[in-house]
Formats: structure tokens, sequence, C-alpha cells
């Protein structure tokens, strides 16, 4: 029997230390054109959890679970967990899990609107930070 | 990992159904920098964080919730001494799966915090 999602990350959180990422997401969202760009910052226990293995589902069980109404049984708590992952692979599989799909997916534009960049390119210094835009 | 199936759970002296205990815990949990590049100090249930603009974050859940209708509270500080409240971003309704949230400082709005916290209850999915 496999168990739950949450006893499976509660049960790492005591075994396994945190892992900070050296990269962040930075993304647009073509839906809103006029706010600013956004940094995706992966979780340090959930990285830990993606390069140990065995814990987290598999990626479409968490796109599948886009399209089940709220209070119906998702899927993803109780799927077969998936084998240890790279620090690449984590963050792709974080940006189809917690960026939207207009982004990564659908977005048609000829503009960059995503990038993964190391942790030392975004600015530190938070001076206009209602204005960043990813450059070209 | 075994499992212990209990209804109650006791000291000797004080007995407490085990109902009132997953019932009553945080289902994710998460104490954050909202300044600079944003990090997580500590989290349970998180799989990301996302910096939206000055004040603005949006907290992702590893195991989503049944649905949007879970409690939620959280308190920063500013600065090592300004008190900092944390609220529902006012366009934003939350989800299974995330909840997007400000940082509000008195007298300044939306500001960047050095130490956010979030708590949710919560039935999971």
């Amino acid at each position: 029997m496999i168990a739950h999602l949450w006893d499976r990350l509660a049960e790492a959180k005591s075994r396994l230390d945190p892992v900070q990422s050296k990269y962040r997401v930075v993304f647009e969202d073509p839906a809103t054109p006029d706010e600013p760009a956004k940094v995706l910052v992966p979780d340090p226990n959930w990285l830990a959890c993606a390069l140990e293995g065995n814990i987290l589902p598999p990626i479409d069980t968490y796109q599948r679970d886009r399209d089940v109404a709220d209070g119906e049984p998702k899927e993803h708590p109780y799927a077969e967990p998936i084998g240890p992952m790279t620090e690449e692979e984590a963050i792709e599989y974080l940006i189809m899990k917690d960026i939207c799909p207009s982004v990564w997916r659908d977005y048609k534009g000829n503009r960059t609107i995503m990038r993964i960049v190391p942790v030392e390119l975004i600015p530190t210094d938070r001076s206009f930070r209602n204005a960043w835009r990813i450059a070209a | 990992m075994s499992t212990l199936n209990v209804s109650n759970i006791t000291d000797g002296t004080t007995t407490v159904g085990t109902s009132y205990v997953v019932n009553g815990s945080a289902k994710a949990w998460v104490n954050f920098n909202g300044t600079g590049t944003i990090a997580a100090r500590d989290s349970l249930n998180l799989s990301s964080l996302t910096d939206n603009a000055t004040g603005t974050y949006t907290v992702n859940f590893t195991n989503a919730f049944g649905d949007g209708d879970y409690s939620y509270a959280g308190v920063g500080r500013d600065g090592g001494s300004t008190a900092a409240s944390v609220s529902l971003e006012g366009s934003a309704t939350p989800s299974a799966s995330s909840i997007k949230i400000v940082a509000v400082v008195p007298n300044v709005a939306l500001r960047d915090t050095d130490r956010l916290t979030l708590n949710v209850f919560g039935d999971l999915a």
C-alpha cells in the first residue's frame, strides 16, 4: 500500500537535509503583460525530496489533477512515487507543476518570457522591483 | 513506513482523539525571507515560492488541498522592528494547490519583508 503523499513528505522532512537550489525560474505571464517578471524559488525541503526519489508523484498526475473539480478525489497524493531526479530535472518538473501552462507550453509569441537562471543572476537590490522584465 | 492505527492518544492522565490531532495540525507551513532573492527558512508541504512583485508572493503546495476553502494565517516582521501583516492578495482566490499572499507594513502598504510566516489548515486532497 502506498503511503499518502503528505505522510511521505512529513517522514522525509524528519530524515533529509534541505537543499538550496542553485537555480531560479524567471517568467512573465502573457495573461498579465503589465505585471513585472516573477521569480520561482524551489523549496529546499521539496528539492531534497526530488533528489532523494521515491517521494514525489509523477508530474502527469498533477497535470491531470488540474482538470479535477474541487472536492473531487485527486490522483497525485496516491500515485506511485517516482525515482530520484537531478536538480535540472527537478526544476523542469517544478516549472510544469507550479507555473501556468500558458507560460511554458502554450505561449506562441516571439519574446522570451521564461528563463532558468543561476541564483547569482537575480538582482538582490530590490529597487524598481515592480518594473522587472526579462532582458532580451 | 509503518502505521499506528489508534483512535485515542493518552499520556496516562489526559486522553485525546487522534482526529483532533489530525484535523488540528497545520497541513502546510512556511517561514521565509521575502527580501532580496527570496528563500524559505523552513517549511512543510511546499514545492516553491513565487516572488510576484514588491511584497506579493505565491505559496505552492506539494500535496494539494481538497479545495480552496482552507484556513490560513500568517504574521511577519520587517527589518527587525516593524510588524508586518500577511493578507490574501486582493484579487486572488486561494486554490487547492496555491495561495497568493501580500506582506503589508502599516503606513507603507506592500513591502518586501524579511520574516514572513504562513500556516495553512484544512483537508488535504
